[in-house]
């Protein structure tokens, strides 16, 4: 949910019930003010009636206020409690049922006591009460109204500039030259906020570049010297008294070299994928590099006595040439080194997916380790980095790679991203 | 062959110039950016090999002293960075060639010889070696006036060979050089055996002498 629908729920929430709250003691107070004057008018016409019977000495039945209801009883009792109550008594003015307000005393004339009931009518207050309660409904549903319309368009209005910094934020590529600039704003926090990123992105981008410079210095500083022992070790056999034993070492010399450049070139590759640094993307079609590979890695395959089957349907992708052609050459590689002597590999271009199989060990590889970094198999004379460069490959065009095994056959699947243009390893 | 070797580490640049002093070439070498451009503007070379990060300045000043100056050297680049980028400026801005480190000896010298026979192409396109005469432009190969018909492979092969003719090179070399150095070769480098064995019977059969042998189980060598 949005900041400015959680705001406002919570302000109507909060409006609705101090409202509510308000208007139930308004009413209370309104009622018991009310009340206050009634009575007051009660109690005057009380004395007033009191005074009037004592100094007129006349009998109280006769008596009447202009306006009000009064009525006298004779009584025996010689005490009554003065008090104050809610009644409905017959209008005579209105001919009708009225709600009113009553007092009730005892009158002393002569011997006789009365018990005297004074009712007035309570019409007005109830009026008033009403009028007053659909004044504040009213007002309330105004109120209501208001906060949401201000709600609705004002505040949206007031985080333009977060979402516009939240955009920029999202477009950000650590790799792009363009830098985070951020609109400027008139509210101190937002100001805030676009200067803090901004800095943020100038420090990541700053120490981005250092890393980047780091890496390539480091593969520099590596290469060089592999490349020093490459050298000495070819001025090295040319030195016709070196026995046969020497020859040997210097051959395992030579694959330890090898192994650790192709090591060294696969983890820079990583880190360039990981960083999204290889563009150059041409149209490649795939039906044409597969056969050409497979001529490639024939004599590898003679040595194994392992052959081809394949089925290739035209499919076109947009890549870089020399990551397919990485991706391929380990596809390949792990296809015939983890085959069976006289196996065969499989493979299968289709619209949708590059399928590729091998006959090999007779139970299947855990799926969720082969694409992990160093994960080999304990014969594999690869560096550990091969499967995981297919993943990351695979990752930077937005295909999936998966592993399946069926009955000695181990298959490689690249299934190609589905895109509208239909274009693109993407 | 006149070559210029500029390349800051010791070790690689005396046996750069080692391998390559050899059958008449001349080969000098300085280890900064600027004494080579002082060399450069000194005196004319056929090769200059340029390694493209020294400790005074980025190789590429080179490519752009050799441009404005309109010399006409072959230049190779030896680079550690492999990124794509450095291969299209330093392709983009005049060399003609690109090996990435670490690389052999053997096949130093034969994309020296490559490079430096497109150079020369418009004076000689033929490479002649005793009784083996071989056209780089058509590809074809005469042994004493007789074509013969050679793979691909062997063909390249043979030009590699001659390249570094009277030198051991290993069977990592050779496979490297044929089947590139992305081809992850599980060291098993005993098909290199056919194509050679091919290579030594073709030459052979046209009456050519025998030229190649085999390093015990190291490699191979071709005589000169």
């Amino acid at each position: 949910m949005k900041l400015s629908a959680h705001y406002t729920r919570t302000s109507i929430y909060i409006t609705l019930s101090v409202l509510l709250i308000g208007a139930v003691i308004y009413y209370f107070a309104i009622n018991y003010i009310a009340q206050q004057q009634l009575n007051e008018g009660l109690q005057q016409q009380l004395t007033e009636a009191e005074e009037y019977v004592r100094s007129s000495n006349q009998n109280p039945q006769q008596y009447d206020l202009d306006k009000d209801h009064a009525v006298f009883i004779r009584t025996n009792e010689q005490e009554l409690q003065k008090r104050f109550f809610d009644t409905i008594y017959f209008n005579p003015k209105e001919q009708r049922k009225e709600a009113g307000r009553a007092v009730e005393d005892l009158v002393k004339l002569k011997d006789t006591n009365y018990k005297v009931i004074i009712t007035i009518s309570r019409a007005g207050q109830k009026y008033l009460i009403e009028i007053i309660i659909i004044i504040t409904l009213a007002l309330l549903a105004g109120l209501l109204l208001v906060l949401f319309i201000i709600n609705k368009y004002f505040l949206n209005s007031l985080w333009k500039p977060f979402q516009l910094t939240l955009k920029e934020i999202k477009q950000f590529n650590i790799a792009d030259v363009n830098q985070f600039k951020g609109k400027a704003s008139k509210v101190d926090e937002f100001a805030e906020l676009n200067e803090a990123i901004r800095e943020m992105s100038l420090r990541v981008t700053y120490d981005y570049l250092n890393l980047k410079q780091f890496t390539e210095n480091a593969s520099h500083e590596m290469m060089t010297p592999l490349a020093v022992v490459t050298t000495k070790l070819d001025t090295l056999i040319q030195d016709e008294t070196l026995s046969v034993e020497q020859l040997a070492q210097i051959t395992d010399i030579y694959s330890s070299i090898n192994k650790s450049s192709r090591l060294n070139q696969s983890l820079l590759l990583l880190a360039k994928l990981e960083n999204k640094l290889i563009t150059d993307e041409v149209p490649i079609s795939l039906e044409v590099v597969l056969p050409a590979k497979m001529l490639q890695f024939q004599e590898l395959m003679q040595t194994k006595d392992l052959s081809f089957k394949s089925n290739l349907q035209p499919r076109q992708v947009l890549a870089n040439k020399y990551l397919i052609d990485i991706l391929l050459n380990n596809l390949f590689s792990n296809a015939i080194r983890h085959n069976n002597p006289g196996g065969v590999i499989s493979i299968e271009l289709t619209e949708d997916q590059l399928c590729i199989k091998n006959t090999g060990a007779g139970h299947p590889l855990d799926e969720h380790l082969i694409f992990e970094r160093f994960q080999k198999g304990k014969e594999s004379q690869g560096t550990g980095l091969g499967l995981m460069l297919v993943k990351n490959i695979c990752q930077h065009y937005g295909c999936t790679i998966s592993y399946q095994y069926e009955s000695g056959w181990h298959a490689f699947i690249l299934s190609f991203k589905k895109t509208v243009a239909d274009q693109g390893l993407s | 062959m006149k070559i210029l070797v500029i390349e800051d580490e010791q070790g690689l640049r005396e046996n750069i110039t080692n391998y390559l002093n050899v059958d008449g070439n001349i080969c000098e070498s300085c280890s900064a950016l600027n004494p080579a451009l002082q060399k450069l503007s000194d005196y004319d070379y056929d090769c200059v090999l340029l390694d493209i990060g020294l400790p005074d300045g980025d190789g590429f000043g080179v490519l752009e002293y050799l441009r404005t100056n309109q010399k006409n050297e072959a230049v190779l680049i030896i680079s550690a960075r492999n990124s794509l980028d450095d291969k299209l400026k330093g392709l983009n801005v005049g060399a003609d060639d690109y090996l990435t480190k670490p690389f052999h000896l053997a096949e130093l010298k034969a994309r020296l010889m490559a490079v430096y026979r497109r150079k020369a192409l418009n004076t000689n396109n033929k490479l002649v070696f005793n009784e083996i005469s071989i056209d780089v432009l058509g590809r074809t190969v005469e042994v004493n006036e007789t074509a013969i018909v050679l793979t691909r492979k062997e063909y390249d092969m043979l030009l590699y060979f001659i390249a570094n003719k009277g030198k051991v090179i290993s069977k990592n070399a050779i496979a490297e050089h044929l089947w590139g150095d992305e081809m992850d070769m599980h060291d098993n480098f005993d098909f290199i055996y056919t194509h050679i064995k091919n290579l030594r019977r073709k030459l052979l059969d046209a009456g050519g002498k025998d030229y190649l042998t085999s390093i015990y189980g190291l490699g191979y060598k071709f005589i000169g």
